[in-house]
């Protein structure tokens, strides 16, 4: 066997140390028209911006790096947060498609391996293409006018940003399936890189100063680059996670626990926040607030989210947890009202970690009215949906139910007030009629509080806590019932397999 | 004691309020090849999905090699190959790259994995497309690259839902070849098929299936002479037929006598002995008989008795 045979079969041997999906995606890439022209492209543009910036540095600015290396950035810009992430979408899309996700299915390969598989396999790719582009790279820092942390950095949040948002692809591709579907989401898609590069810009402006701020909003920054680009990679590596276990949820058949590593991996999303805003402690007393307000607004956010899923899980479930296992870790099984317990949990460790904070009463205040909000939203339709039917139900229709009562909840007073009262000018000023608006009445709190009106989220606050305590009451007697007296009946409320969200 | 691979019990499978499997229960033995067969929406599939553990059942179990394919699905991947009605190809993958990540999806690995894949080519015949992209090849490639994928993992039990759909005649033969190879080899082979000519030449019992329901499970002629109890026979005269009809008619046993395509059929309730006896008689009573033979009933035969002959 010549040299490069003997080469070729140790690596041939080595492969068996890699996942099976990423040997079949890079082999598939490599052949594909789409990496061949994004390859090439990369290298025309490198050749080029290489030429002008080599024309503009014999002109003795020194500068001309920064230029070259801004324009480099643009190009892998497009790669890493366009071409990448829709070749993970397409990737998953296609193997659903063409149902050969099935036949995978039957093998030893779990939905997540398959998952995170297809996700390295986007990660070999953009080393490929940011491979294709160092030289050039490596000459715009010869050119003068950038240093080496900056490219670093960069280069660094652009691939951990393009792995985000191909692990977001993934899971968005294993919730659509219909042309229609997937043509509103890349809809969707392109707003969000319009976005993306909004962030870009701003984040180059910053770093370019040595200045890294996450919360320009609320003045809250980081001076430390590396600090910075450390809690970025925690954030985007946890939601990362979770993006994976989310898209495993929708691939995995019907039969296992699906709930229960999402609801870790949301809880370990929510600590990472709270941690975050805990790391202001020792900050002086003015800063605080901020973190606490920050705190609100990221918990919060993520609160909802988490809530509108848990709280709405079907009571019954395929296969409730039993003895030890079940006392321990309840909150994270699905079924039997376990949600509503896991995000009550979560928001008493929100309150928790802000008054570790020490701030103002009317800050607690407003952050017992977000969680109220919260509940109230979330629990009060569920249970009572759940009450006249808790098997009945689908926890899909729940959600679309509260997805649609919000914006109700925030145009109707406003529609309902013009019609019923026909006012002669338009008043878009806070008033009593947005107390059910919980986006304008957060946003008001002061005012709120200085005219007296806060009792009106708190009572509804209430309300909601009532009607998580009642979810989690009501799921425990529906649990025994089922348990007592039809074990099989569990298995017949299985529903379709693969629509995760039907089973749990 | 009955050594089956493959045992259903009460399999139930709803969509809504249409009973898609209803209660399905019958068992094939190692070694042995079982064709499904029934109606379009009679439940096969659906059937053959549960085994595979693509779908969860509502209601009953099914057990492959002893494990239960709800309790424990994972441990019947590792014995099962499932070949489904359509090819699931990939793009940019040539059939040896095809093999091989099947082989290492299964937790193959190197020599192991390797060898596995060598064997399949040799077996299914493809050494020289080994290098072709298996999205480029004919249906019938596509289809032995298929089955080669389902077995790459040596299975003991194979599930083939429609395996010679869309094969042209010849193509038809080679798969059929290669399914009794695989039952020669050991394997237990349950597969549906809407050629029924087909699975009479490849099966050794069969279970039909309508509504979700086994209506029957054996042998075809097992289950035809449950269905029917009487031989049908016919005759053909070297002349004219006058008087064969009356005197037929007159033999004990004999009923149901007509004529058709030129000959004369009848059915006769009894056995080998009432048989030569009653062409002893036909000859005794001089009737030129050009052929006497007996309807060998197939598998389209069991199926129009059993599903009264709506469209498969």
């Amino acid at each position: 066997m010549s040299g490069a045979g003997r080469l070729l079969d140790r690596l041939e041997r080595a492969s068996d140390l890699l996942s099976p999906i990423v040997v079949k995606e890079v082999r598939q890439i490599v052949r594909g028209r789409e990496f061949v022209s994004a390859f090439g492209a990369t290298l025309v543009a490198g050749l080029a911006i290489a030429f002008f910036s080599a024309a503009d540095a014999v002109s003795g600015s020194g500068t001309a790096g920064r230029w070259a290396f801004g324009a480099l950035m643009s190009c892998l810009a497009v790669l890493g947060l366009a071409i990448v992430p829709l070749g993970a979408f397409n990737a998953l899309r296609i193997e659903r498609l063409e149902q050969t996700l099935e036949l995978i299915t039957l093998t030893a390969l779990t939905p997540r391996r398959v998952v995170i598989g297809k996700l390295l396999a986007q990660a070999v790719k953009l080393v490929t293409l940011f491979a294709a582009m160092a030289p050039f790279i490596a000459m715009s820092f010869l050119l003068g006018g950038i240093d080496f942390l900056t490219i670093l950095l960069l280069l660094a949040i652009l691939f951990i940003g393009s792995l985000w948002m191909s692990s977001a692809a993934l899971f968005l591709s294993s919730l659509l399936k219909s042309r229609a579907m997937v043509g509103l989401a890349f809809a969707g898609g392109i707003l969000v890189l319009f976005f993306v590069f909004g962030v870009g810009r701003g984040l180059m402006f910053y770093l370019s100063r040595g200045v890294f701020t996450l919360g320009p909003v609320f003045g809250i920054g980081f001076t430390d680059p590396w600090w910075a680009l450390a809690a970025l990679t925690t954030f985007c590596l946890a939601t990362m996670v979770n993006l994976v276990l989310l898209a495993e949820n929708r691939l995995a058949l019907a039969a296992p626990n699906r709930v229960t590593p999402l609801r870790v991996g949301f809880l370990v999303q929510f600590l990472l926040i709270v941690a975050w805003a805990l790391s202001f402690i020792k900050t002086p007393a003015t800063v605080r607030p901020e973190a606490v307000m920050m705190l609100g607004v990221l918990g919060g956010l993520h609160l909802a989210l988490v809530a509108m899923f848990a709280v709405t899980e079907d009571l019954v479930v395929a296969r409730p947890p039993v003895g030890s296992r079940r006392r321990l870790l309840g909150p994270f099984y699905p079924g039997g009202g376990r949600g509503a317990l896991y995000v009550l949990a979560q928001m008493a460790i929100l309150m928790g970690a802000a008054w570790l904070l020490e701030p103002e009463p009317v800050l607690m205040r407003w952050l017992l009215a977000i969680c109220g909000y919260i509940c109230f939203f979330t629990g009060v339709p569920t249970i009572a949906v759940r009450a006249l039917r808790p098997e009945g139900t689908a926890s899909l229709r729940l959600r679309v139910a509260i997805f649609v009562l919000l914006p109700v909840s925030l145009l109707l007073p406003d529609i309902l007030y013009y019609v019923l009262w026909r006012p002669e000018a338009m008043d878009l000023s806070y008033a009593a009629r947005h107390l059910f608006n919980p986006i304008r009445t957060l946003a008001n709190w002061p005012l709120v509080e200085s005219v007296e009106w806060s009792t009106v989220p708190f009572a509804l606050g209430v309300l909601g806590v009532l009607a998580y305590l009642g979810l989690s009451h009501l799921g425990r007697q529906v649990t025994v019932e089922m348990v007592s007296t039809a074990p099989q009946a569990a298995r017949a409320e299985a529903g379709d397999p693969g629509s995760a969200g039907a089973l749990y | 004691m009955s050594d089956a691979m493959l045992r259903l019990d009460g399999l139930v499978r709803h969509f809504d309020d249409v009973h898609a499997v209803d209660g399905v229960s019958f068992s094939v033995d190692r070694g042995k090849v079982l064709g499904f067969i029934g109606p379009n929406g009679a439940g096969k599939t659906t059937t053959m999905r549960i085994l595979a553990t693509l779908d969860t059942p509502q209601g009953g179990d099914a057990r492959i090699g002893g494990y239960s394919v709800v309790d424990q699905p994972e441990k019947v991947r590792r014995i099962t190959g499932f070949m489904p009605d359509y090819a699931g190809v990939y793009a940019n993958t040539t059939v040896a790259e095809y093999l091989d990540f099947f082989a290492r999806a299964h937790d193959l690995r190197g020599g192991d994995r390797r060898t596995a894949v060598e064997n399949i080519i040799e077996f299914m015949g493809i050494g020289d497309l080994r290098d072709r992209l298996v999205e480029s090849l004919s249906k019938g490639l596509k289809q032995r690259v298929a089955l080669g994928r389902a077995i790459v993992h040596d299975p003991g039990l194979l599930i083939l839902d429609e395996p010679a759909a869309n094969l042209d005649p010849r193509a038809r033969i080679e798969f059929r070849t290669l399914v009794r190879e695989l039952a020669a080899d050991g394997k237990t082979i349950l597969l549906s098929s809407h050629i029924l000519s087909e699975l009479s030449e490849m099966c050794d019992t069969v279970a039909v299936i309508e509504h979700g329901k086994i209506l029957a499970t054996g042998t075809v002629q097992e289950i035809l002479k449950g269905l029917r109890p009487r031989r049908i026979l016919s005759v053909r005269l070297a002349g004219p037929h006058g008087g064969l009809e009356r005197f037929l008619l007159e033999q004990p046993g004999v009923v149901s006598v007509h004529e058709a395509g030129g000959r004369v059929q009848f059915e006769l309730d009894g056995g080998d002995e009432e048989q030569v006896s009653l062409v002893g008689g036909l000859v005794a009573a001089g009737f030129p008989v050009l052929e006497f033979s007996a309807h060998d009933a197939g598998l389209e035969d069991l199926f129009i008795e059993i599903t009264g002959g709506r469209a498969q």
